[in-house]
Protein backbone atom coordinates (compact mmCIF):
# COMPACT_ATOMS: atom_id res chain seq x y z
CA UNK A 1 0.00 0.00 0.00
CA UNK A 2 3.33 2.09 0.85
CA UNK A 3 4.26 1.55 -2.81
CA UNK A 4 0.52 2.23 -4.36
CA UNK A 5 0.08 5.72 -2.24
CA UNK A 6 3.94 6.98 -3.59
CA UNK A 7 2.96 6.46 -7.38
CA UNK A 8 -0.02 8.06 -6.65
CA UNK A 9 1.32 10.99 -5.24
CA UNK A 10 3.90 11.35 -8.18
CA UNK A 11 0.83 10.70 -10.44
CA UNK A 12 -1.34 13.25 -9.23
CA UNK A 13 1.19 15.66 -8.98
CA UNK A 14 2.07 15.15 -12.78
CA UNK A 15 -1.48 15.83 -13.47
CA UNK A 16 -1.66 18.54 -11.88
CA UNK A 17 1.06 20.00 -13.17
CA UNK A 18 -0.29 19.99 -16.93
CA UNK A 19 -3.25 21.69 -15.37
CA UNK A 20 -1.75 24.68 -14.80
CA UNK A 21 0.91 24.40 -17.43
CA UNK A 22 -0.29 24.18 -20.69
CA UNK A 23 3.07 23.79 -22.59
CA UNK A 24 3.73 20.42 -24.86
CA UNK A 25 5.73 19.11 -21.57
CA UNK A 26 3.48 19.23 -18.99
CA UNK A 27 0.76 17.66 -20.79
CA UNK A 28 2.54 15.21 -22.55
CA UNK A 29 4.29 13.87 -19.30
CA UNK A 30 0.32 14.23 -17.53
CA UNK A 31 -1.01 12.01 -20.13
CA UNK A 32 1.53 9.54 -20.47
CA UNK A 33 4.01 9.32 -17.33
CA UNK A 34 1.36 10.59 -15.02
CA UNK A 35 -0.96 8.55 -16.36
CA UNK A 36 0.65 5.59 -16.45
CA UNK A 37 1.78 5.93 -13.11
CA UNK A 38 -1.67 6.33 -11.42
CA UNK A 39 -2.89 3.50 -13.19
CA UNK A 40 0.00 1.30 -11.65
CA UNK A 41 -0.50 2.70 -8.16
CA UNK A 42 -4.76 1.94 -8.26
CA UNK A 43 -3.66 -1.74 -9.64
CA UNK A 44 -1.41 -2.26 -6.95
CA UNK A 45 -4.13 -1.34 -4.79
CA UNK A 46 -6.34 -3.66 -6.25
CA UNK A 47 -4.00 -6.40 -5.77
CA UNK A 48 -4.31 -5.90 -2.12
CA UNK A 49 -7.58 -5.65 -1.76
CA UNK A 50 -8.31 -8.98 -3.67
CA UNK A 51 -5.40 -10.60 -1.69
CA UNK A 52 -7.33 -9.59 1.40
CA UNK A 53 -10.42 -10.57 -0.13
CA UNK A 54 -9.33 -13.89 -1.11
CA UNK A 55 -7.58 -14.89 2.57
CA UNK A 56 -10.52 -13.51 3.97
CA UNK A 57 -12.53 -16.24 2.64
CA UNK A 58 -10.95 -19.23 4.60
CA UNK A 59 -11.15 -17.13 7.64
CA UNK A 60 -14.09 -18.63 9.60
CA UNK A 61 -16.43 -15.58 10.29
CA UNK A 62 -18.81 -18.37 12.07
CA UNK A 63 -18.00 -21.22 14.71
CA UNK A 64 -17.68 -24.23 13.05
CA UNK A 65 -21.60 -26.35 12.93
CA UNK A 66 -21.58 -29.16 15.85
CA UNK A 67 -22.95 -32.15 14.36
CA UNK A 68 -26.26 -33.57 15.36
CA UNK A 69 -26.54 -36.98 15.76
CA UNK A 70 -29.37 -36.80 12.69
CA UNK A 71 -26.29 -35.73 10.19
CA UNK A 72 -25.07 -38.94 11.32
CA UNK B 1 -2.68 32.54 -17.10
CA UNK B 2 -6.37 31.11 -17.20
CA UNK B 3 -7.66 28.44 -15.16
CA UNK B 4 -10.91 26.98 -15.82
CA UNK B 5 -13.74 25.84 -13.18
CA UNK B 6 -12.77 22.27 -14.26
CA UNK B 7 -9.51 22.42 -13.58
CA UNK B 8 -10.36 23.71 -9.99
CA UNK B 9 -12.35 20.88 -9.70
CA UNK B 10 -9.44 18.33 -10.77
CA UNK B 11 -7.24 20.36 -8.00
CA UNK B 12 -9.70 20.16 -5.40
CA UNK B 13 -9.86 16.35 -5.99
CA UNK B 14 -6.27 15.95 -6.33
CA UNK B 15 -5.98 17.94 -2.88
CA UNK B 16 -8.15 15.88 -1.05
CA UNK B 17 -6.70 12.38 -2.62
CA UNK B 18 -3.26 13.82 -1.72
CA UNK B 19 -4.43 14.50 1.77
CA UNK B 20 -5.92 10.49 2.19
CA UNK B 21 -2.61 8.81 0.91
CA UNK B 22 -0.30 11.55 2.78
CA UNK B 23 -2.77 10.02 5.88
CA UNK B 24 -1.99 6.74 4.93
CA UNK B 25 1.57 7.06 4.66
CA UNK B 26 2.22 8.92 8.16
CA UNK B 27 -0.52 7.45 10.47
CA UNK B 28 -0.82 3.98 8.70
CA UNK B 29 -4.14 3.00 9.95
CA UNK B 30 -5.63 -0.54 9.79
CA UNK B 31 -6.75 -1.33 6.31
CA UNK B 32 -10.51 -2.45 7.59
CA UNK B 33 -13.72 -2.68 5.23
CA UNK B 34 -13.68 1.06 5.80
CA UNK B 35 -9.78 1.88 5.61
CA UNK B 36 -10.06 0.40 1.75
CA UNK B 37 -13.03 2.56 1.27
CA UNK B 38 -10.74 5.46 2.03
CA UNK B 39 -8.28 4.49 0.15
CA UNK B 40 -10.80 3.42 -2.31
CA UNK B 41 -11.39 7.44 -2.62
CA UNK B 42 -8.04 8.61 -2.61
CA UNK B 43 -6.09 6.12 -4.82
CA UNK B 44 -8.80 5.16 -7.35
CA UNK B 45 -11.89 7.40 -7.81
CA UNK B 46 -10.33 11.03 -7.37
CA UNK B 47 -7.45 10.36 -9.09
CA UNK B 48 -9.53 8.84 -12.02
CA UNK B 49 -11.21 11.99 -11.72
CA UNK B 50 -7.61 14.33 -12.31
CA UNK B 51 -7.04 12.08 -14.81
CA UNK B 52 -10.25 12.71 -16.73
CA UNK B 53 -10.51 16.60 -16.32
CA UNK B 54 -6.75 17.05 -17.26
CA UNK B 55 -7.41 14.93 -20.49
CA UNK B 56 -10.31 17.15 -21.53
CA UNK B 57 -8.52 20.26 -20.62
CA UNK B 58 -5.25 18.97 -22.16
CA UNK B 59 -6.24 18.00 -25.06
CA UNK B 60 -8.37 21.40 -25.27
CA UNK B 61 -4.80 22.75 -24.76
CA UNK B 62 -3.39 21.42 -27.49
CA UNK B 63 -5.69 23.51 -29.99
CA UNK B 64 -4.03 26.96 -28.63
CA UNK B 65 -1.35 28.43 -30.07
CA UNK B 66 0.14 28.64 -26.86
CA UNK B 67 0.61 25.24 -26.84
CA UNK B 68 1.69 25.12 -30.68
CA UNK B 69 4.23 28.37 -29.59
CA UNK B 70 5.54 25.86 -26.53
CA UNK B 71 8.10 24.31 -29.05
CA UNK B 72 10.67 27.43 -29.83
CA UNK B 73 10.73 25.83 -33.05
CA UNK B 74 7.40 27.55 -33.63
CA UNK B 75 8.26 30.71 -32.14
CA UNK B 76 8.08 32.63 -35.84
CA UNK B 77 5.60 31.16 -36.66
CA UNK B 78 3.72 32.29 -33.84
CA UNK B 79 5.24 35.72 -33.74
CA UNK B 80 4.09 36.43 -37.46
CA UNK B 81 0.59 35.34 -37.11
CA UNK B 82 -0.13 37.29 -34.58
CA UNK B 83 1.91 40.22 -35.67
CA UNK B 84 -0.69 42.85 -36.09
CA UNK B 85 1.20 44.34 -39.48
CA UNK B 86 2.19 41.21 -41.27
CA UNK B 87 0.00 40.73 -44.14
CA UNK B 88 0.35 36.38 -44.74
CA UNK B 89 -2.33 34.44 -44.57
CA UNK B 90 -2.08 32.90 -41.60
CA UNK B 91 -1.69 36.67 -39.82
CA UNK B 92 -4.80 37.49 -41.58
CA UNK B 93 -6.47 34.68 -40.84
CA UNK B 94 -5.29 34.87 -37.14
CA UNK B 95 -7.51 38.58 -36.52
CA UNK B 96 -10.17 36.58 -37.52
CA UNK B 97 -12.81 35.72 -34.25
CA UNK B 98 -13.25 32.44 -35.84
CA UNK B 99 -9.66 31.77 -35.91
CA UNK B 100 -8.01 33.70 -33.43
CA UNK B 101 -5.80 31.87 -30.81
CA UNK B 102 -6.92 28.83 -32.11
CA UNK B 103 -5.52 29.40 -35.64
CA UNK B 104 -3.06 27.14 -36.12
CA UNK B 105 -5.12 24.22 -34.82
CA UNK B 106 -8.23 25.47 -37.61
CA UNK B 107 -5.89 25.76 -40.52
CA UNK B 108 -3.79 22.44 -39.84
CA UNK B 109 -5.84 19.98 -38.73
CA UNK B 110 -7.29 17.08 -40.19
CA UNK B 111 -11.20 17.20 -41.16
CA UNK B 112 -13.61 14.24 -41.16
CA UNK B 113 -14.55 11.60 -39.34
CA UNK B 114 -11.20 10.52 -37.77
CA UNK B 115 -9.68 14.04 -38.08
CA UNK B 116 -9.80 14.26 -34.78
CA UNK B 117 -7.65 10.97 -33.60
CA UNK B 118 -5.58 11.70 -37.05
CA UNK B 119 -4.86 15.09 -35.83
CA UNK B 120 -3.49 13.71 -32.74
CA UNK B 121 -1.24 11.10 -34.06
CA UNK B 122 0.27 13.69 -36.31
CA UNK B 123 1.17 15.61 -33.45
CA UNK B 124 2.61 12.71 -31.82
CA UNK B 125 4.95 12.59 -34.77
CA UNK B 126 5.79 16.85 -34.25
CA UNK B 127 6.61 15.49 -30.66
CA UNK B 128 9.10 12.66 -31.88
CA UNK B 129 10.53 14.95 -34.26
CA UNK B 130 10.92 17.82 -31.92
CA UNK B 131 12.84 15.51 -29.40
CA UNK B 132 14.87 13.47 -31.73
CA UNK B 133 16.47 16.35 -34.02
CA UNK B 134 14.32 19.90 -34.15
CA UNK B 135 15.25 20.70 -30.35
CA UNK B 136 18.62 20.87 -31.12
CA UNK B 137 18.11 23.80 -33.59
CA UNK B 138 18.51 27.48 -32.94
CA UNK B 139 15.67 30.29 -35.14
CA UNK B 140 18.32 30.14 -38.06
CA UNK B 141 18.83 26.46 -38.89
CA UNK B 142 15.26 25.93 -38.31
CA UNK B 143 13.91 28.46 -41.07
CA UNK B 144 16.63 27.15 -43.31
CA UNK B 145 15.48 23.31 -42.74
CA UNK B 146 11.96 23.32 -41.39
CA UNK B 147 9.65 21.54 -43.87
CA UNK B 148 5.56 20.98 -43.93
CA UNK B 149 5.14 17.44 -43.21
CA UNK B 150 2.63 17.12 -46.77
CA UNK B 151 1.38 19.80 -48.54
CA UNK B 152 -1.23 21.61 -47.32
CA UNK B 153 -4.53 20.74 -48.45
CA UNK B 154 -6.87 22.56 -49.83
CA UNK B 155 -9.88 20.82 -48.12
CA UNK B 156 -8.65 22.84 -45.05
CA UNK B 157 -9.26 26.10 -46.70
CA UNK B 158 -12.33 24.98 -48.18
CA UNK B 159 -14.09 23.94 -44.40
CA UNK B 160 -14.54 27.42 -44.79
CA UNK B 161 -14.25 29.05 -48.29
CA UNK B 162 -17.16 26.55 -49.56
CA UNK B 163 -15.95 27.27 -53.54
CA UNK B 164 -19.77 28.05 -54.45
CA UNK B 165 -20.12 31.33 -53.05
CA UNK B 166 -21.23 33.90 -55.96
CA UNK B 167 -18.10 36.39 -55.36
CA UNK B 168 -15.92 33.64 -54.64
CA UNK B 169 -17.33 31.93 -58.43
CA UNK B 170 -16.34 35.71 -60.01
CA UNK B 171 -13.09 35.69 -59.69
CA UNK B 172 -11.91 34.78 -62.85
CA UNK B 173 -9.04 32.28 -61.72
CA UNK B 174 -11.23 30.84 -59.31
CA UNK B 175 -13.77 29.72 -62.34
CA UNK B 176 -10.62 28.56 -64.64
CA UNK B 177 -9.05 26.13 -61.48
CA UNK B 178 -12.14 24.97 -60.10
CA UNK B 179 -11.31 21.63 -60.95
CA UNK B 180 -7.90 21.47 -59.76
CA UNK B 181 -8.58 23.18 -56.72
CA UNK B 182 -11.13 21.11 -55.09
CA UNK B 183 -9.16 18.05 -56.15
CA UNK B 184 -5.67 19.82 -54.52
CA UNK B 185 -3.62 20.19 -58.18
CA UNK B 186 -3.68 23.42 -57.66
CA UNK B 187 -2.86 24.77 -53.61
CA UNK B 188 -5.00 27.89 -52.93
CA UNK B 189 -1.96 28.70 -50.34
CA UNK B 190 0.69 28.63 -53.22
CA UNK B 191 3.09 31.64 -54.92
CA UNK B 192 0.69 32.28 -58.15
CA UNK B 193 -2.56 32.30 -55.93
CA UNK B 194 -2.95 33.93 -52.34
CA UNK B 195 0.29 33.30 -51.51
CA UNK B 196 2.47 31.16 -48.93
CA UNK B 197 0.35 31.24 -45.37
CA UNK B 198 3.78 31.73 -43.67
CA UNK B 199 5.97 33.43 -46.39
CA UNK B 200 8.97 34.86 -44.57
CA UNK B 201 9.98 30.97 -44.11
CA UNK B 202 10.40 30.91 -47.59
CA UNK B 203 12.91 33.55 -48.64
CA UNK B 204 14.54 32.02 -51.86
CA UNK B 205 11.37 31.10 -53.21
CA UNK B 206 8.91 33.23 -55.35
CA UNK B 207 6.59 35.00 -53.24
CA UNK B 208 3.76 36.86 -54.79
CA UNK B 209 4.27 40.78 -54.32
CA UNK B 210 2.43 42.83 -51.23
CA UNK B 211 -0.33 44.03 -53.92
CA UNK B 212 -0.65 40.63 -55.73
CA UNK B 213 -1.70 39.43 -52.19
CA UNK B 214 -3.75 42.18 -51.29
CA UNK B 215 -6.01 42.03 -54.58
CA UNK B 216 -5.97 38.37 -54.68
CA UNK B 217 -7.58 38.84 -50.80
CA UNK B 218 -10.31 41.02 -51.69
CA UNK B 219 -12.57 38.76 -52.63
CA UNK B 220 -12.33 35.71 -49.58
CA UNK B 221 -12.43 39.51 -47.60
CA UNK B 222 -15.70 40.56 -49.67
CA UNK B 223 -17.52 36.96 -49.40
CA UNK B 224 -17.02 37.26 -45.56
CA UNK B 225 -19.21 40.10 -45.62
Amino acid sequence: MVYACVLGLIALALMSWSLFDQGWIPIMMAMSVGQGIGTLSFALFLVIVIIDLRQAEFRPSLPPKSKTPEDD
Amino acid sequence: MHVSPLSWIALTCAIVAAGIMLYYLVKRPPLDAAGKSVMMLGVGVLPIMVAMIGNMEGLAATEHQSFCGSCHTMDMWIEDANDPESESLAAIHSRSHKFGDKSCYVCHKDYGMFGYAMTKIGGMNHVYEFLSEWMWYDRDEVIEKIHIVRPFKNENCMQCHSMTGKIWNEAADHRGLLEDLRTGKTSCASAGCHGYAHPFSKPDEETPSHAETHSALQAPAAEGR
